[in-house]
């Protein structure tokens, strides 16, 4: 879960950081009622990157300078995503931007430390960064850092700086459950502080059982989605919605990426990623269906699921309920393996429901299915 | 040969009295796998499907000279139930659940790495040694012994692959699911090395994903020296960028998350690589015809 720039640097603060001292304005009047002193940065709070590049920081000298950048970023589309609020703050005079940042990462066995001395909206194109791998947040040593970081940045009172910021944000990483926290540009002022001028953080949605702000803005995510994928979170599915005319209802991750490809080798289209597994339930199956029935793009609805833990013999009865009762005349193509799949052609007999041997055969029936929809 | 477990493991099962508990436990122990105890901290049973029940780790290792431990519980106390096991002694550690946060993982693994043990997980089935025994709730038909180790990130694709392999006569000789989450017990390099030093492995099968890094762990391996031949399935062509897919993991982020830059890679490496799962078979045969080339190879270079 991505913060935004306002939400990250006020954690960002709580550790110790130094950021600028801003707030948040959710029109063009809440900009200018404060006095400020000029210049200042007008930033568009938007969860995205390459915000920089699309016109989402201007600087505003003056109160009018500043009213007219917070209408146009509050009118502007990021990506897909219209910003909320700014957030103004004192502007920068900036010596040198720098890039630091924590992250996890399965080669370092946890948290690894990035750091490039020349930073900013431009660091995917110059040198990369260095690593120092710490694992761990307890393994943290600044010796081991100050040795990697030594070669690339000479000056040892910025180097001595950031040893020090580097130690903060692997704590905060793992004491707050933060997945990515990156600082850039880190700025260096002409008195030699540091101040993160920006900030992106990731918290760890699988925390949110033990951290309820976490807990807060998943929930406030999930109301700000499109309708339909609200309802998927709601009801534990994991939904994204596709382009595609075949809806697919599938269990585990793999298997319906596995089904997603084999429908475009068919020379169909898949309308979602709907994955079942968390709530292989009635419920959870029920408003599955309900999704793909409501969708008029979806022409046909696959089920594939191949279960382990999840029971088929349950599942297609389950399906067979489902299908008595749903009112959709969308045709459903089925094919169901794994535990107690051997059950399934029993409880199908005599109920017209099909369960196909093969995969390739339950997905070749689904495009010709939705190939033939599309014609009428 | 098989790695990591056979039909000498002696398994607990912790959290052997919740539903996935009692369902794995009359599964494995179907299976042949030998389970020796369960530990539930409750311990309102004496026993479950015959499995005597523990009300801690240690006492069940003391009592039943367990190695091996399959844990059943919920992610909030999954760190304290891993650490109970391998200060306990446990050597193979299966976390199964997921929804495990990312700070927990690195504490699991690094309390493993500690006692020397070996964690599998977290959101993963578990592992199988086809034939022996397993560790996890993979559904038993997909598998059948034979030369091939496999490696997966999904639990529910390595089903559909296993099944796909055995109706084609090609059996395994161990099956580990390292799992779908950024930080992994096994890594994709540390399950390589078990099955290469494996006798019974010939082939290795990776079954992988778009996002992260495993697949690139993958390539270095098979273009390193005397590797053993290599086939793979990567799934989520499909997929668009920026979104996750179900895993943690399987979300594209940078130009390497992509399948075509995964693919790429593979291949060049010499693997048998493949995006379609109906292809997955003819590039396990065609990886388990190079080792057999190679093999005949150094024989007759030996012979010279």
């Amino acid at each position: 879960m991505l913060l935004t720039e306002y939400e990250g640097k006020c954690l960002l603060r709580e550790a110790g950081v130094t950021v600028g001292d801003g707030f948040l304005a959710s029109s063009a009047d809440a900009v200018t009622r404060r006095k400020l002193h000029y210049p200042v940065a007008v930033k568009a709070q938007v969860a995205s990157g390459s915000r920089g590049k699309a016109g989402g920081v201007i600087r505003a000298a003056t109160p009018a300078g500043a009213r007219s950048a917070a209408r146009r970023i509050l009118a502007t589309r990021f990506g897909t995503e219209r910003p909320a609020a700014v957030l103004v703050e004192p502007w920068l005079t900036i010596k040198r931007e720098l890039y630091l940042s924590v992250t996890v990462d399965q080669a370092a066995q946890g948290y690894v430390v990035l750091y490039a001395p020349q930073g900013g909206i431009d660091i995917e194109h110059g040198k990369p960064p260095v690593r120092y791998d710490v694992g761990a947040a307890r393994n943290f040593r600044a010796y081991r850092l100050r040795e990697i970081v030594r070669d690339i940045e000479p000056d040892a009172s910025v180097r001595e700086k950031v040893i020090a910021l580097a130690r903060r944000l692997v704590e905060l990483a793992s004491t707050r459950d933060c997945v990515t926290v990156e600082i850039n540009p880190l700025a260096q002022l002409e008195d030699g502080s540091l101040v993160a001028a920006d900030a992106k953080i990731v918290r760890d949605e699988y925390a949110a059982f033990r951290a309820p702000d976490i807990a807060a803005s998943v929930a406030n995510a999930n109301k700000r989605q499109p309708q339909p994928i609200a309802r998927a979170l709601a009801g534990d599915l994991m939904l994204v919605w596709l382009e595609g005319e075949v809806g697919l209802i599938s269990g585990g991750a793999g298997m319906t990426m596995a089904s997603m490809d084999l429908i475009g080798d068919a020379g169909g289209r898949p309308a979602c990623f709907l994955d079942c597994s968390n709530n292989p339930t009635p419920a959870g199956y029920r408003l599955a269906f309900d999704l793909l029935d409501q969708a008029p793009a979806v022409k046909v609805i696959l089920v594939s699921i191949f279960g382990g833990l999840t029971q088929m013999d349950r599942v297609a009865r389950v399906m067979k309920d489902i299908m008595q009762q749903r009112r959709s005349r969308k045709p459903v193509v089925f094919r169901l393996n794994g535990t107690n799949a051997k059950q399934v052609e029993d409880i199908f007999a005599g109920t017209g429901l099909r369960n196909h041997a093969t995969l390739e055969s339950a997905v070749s029936e689904s495009v010709a299915i939705a190939r033939q929809a599309g014609r009428r | 040969m098989s790695v990591l477990i056979d039909q000498r493991t002696r398994f607990l099962i912790q959290g052997i009295t919740g539903n996935v508990g009692r369902f794995s436990a009359r599964d494995m122990k179907e299976y042949g796998t030998v389970v020796v105890g369960g530990v539930s901290v409750n311990r309102r049973e004496r026993e479950v499907e015959g499995i005597p029940v523990f009300p801690d780790a240690r006492s069940a290792c003391t009592a039943t000279g367990a190695t091996a431990s399959v844990i059943y519980v919920p992610a909030a106390t999954a760190l304290d139930h891993v650490i109970e096991a391998v200060e306990a002694g446990i050597k193979l550690v299966v976390y199964p659940g997921d929804g495990l946060p990312a700070r927990d993982a690195i504490e699991m693994r690094a309390a493993a790495n500690a006692n020397g043990s070996i964690l599998i997980g977290p959101n993963t089935p578990g592992l199988i040694s086809p034939g022996k025994a397993k560790a996890g709730f993979m559904p038993s038909f997909c598998y059948t012994p034979g030369p091939l180790g496999v490696i997966s990130r999904s639990g529910s694709l390595s089903y559909e692959a296993c099944f796909r392999l055995t109706s084609a006569g090609l059996g395994q000789s161990t099956v580990i699911g390292i799992g779908g989450d950024a930080i992994k017990g096994v890594a994709p390099a540390e399950a390589l090395a078990l099955l290469h030093d494996d006798p019974q492995t010939r082939a290795i099968v990776y079954l992988g994903e778009i996002g992260g890094n495993d697949e690139y762990a993958v390539a270095a391996y098979a273009c390193g020296p005397g590797a053993k031949p290599v086939a793979a399935l990567i799934v989520g062509r499909e997929a668009p960028k920026g979104k996750k897919m179900g895993h943690a993991a399987a979300l594209i982020g940078s130009h390497a998350d992509t399948h075509p830059a995964k693919m790429q890679a593979l291949l060049n490496a010499g693997v048998h690589a493949t995006g379609t799962l109906t292809e997955l078979v003819a590039a396990v045969r065609a990886a388990l015809n190079t080792s057999s080339r190679t093999r005949r190879a150094s024989r007759n270079e030996g012979s010279l």
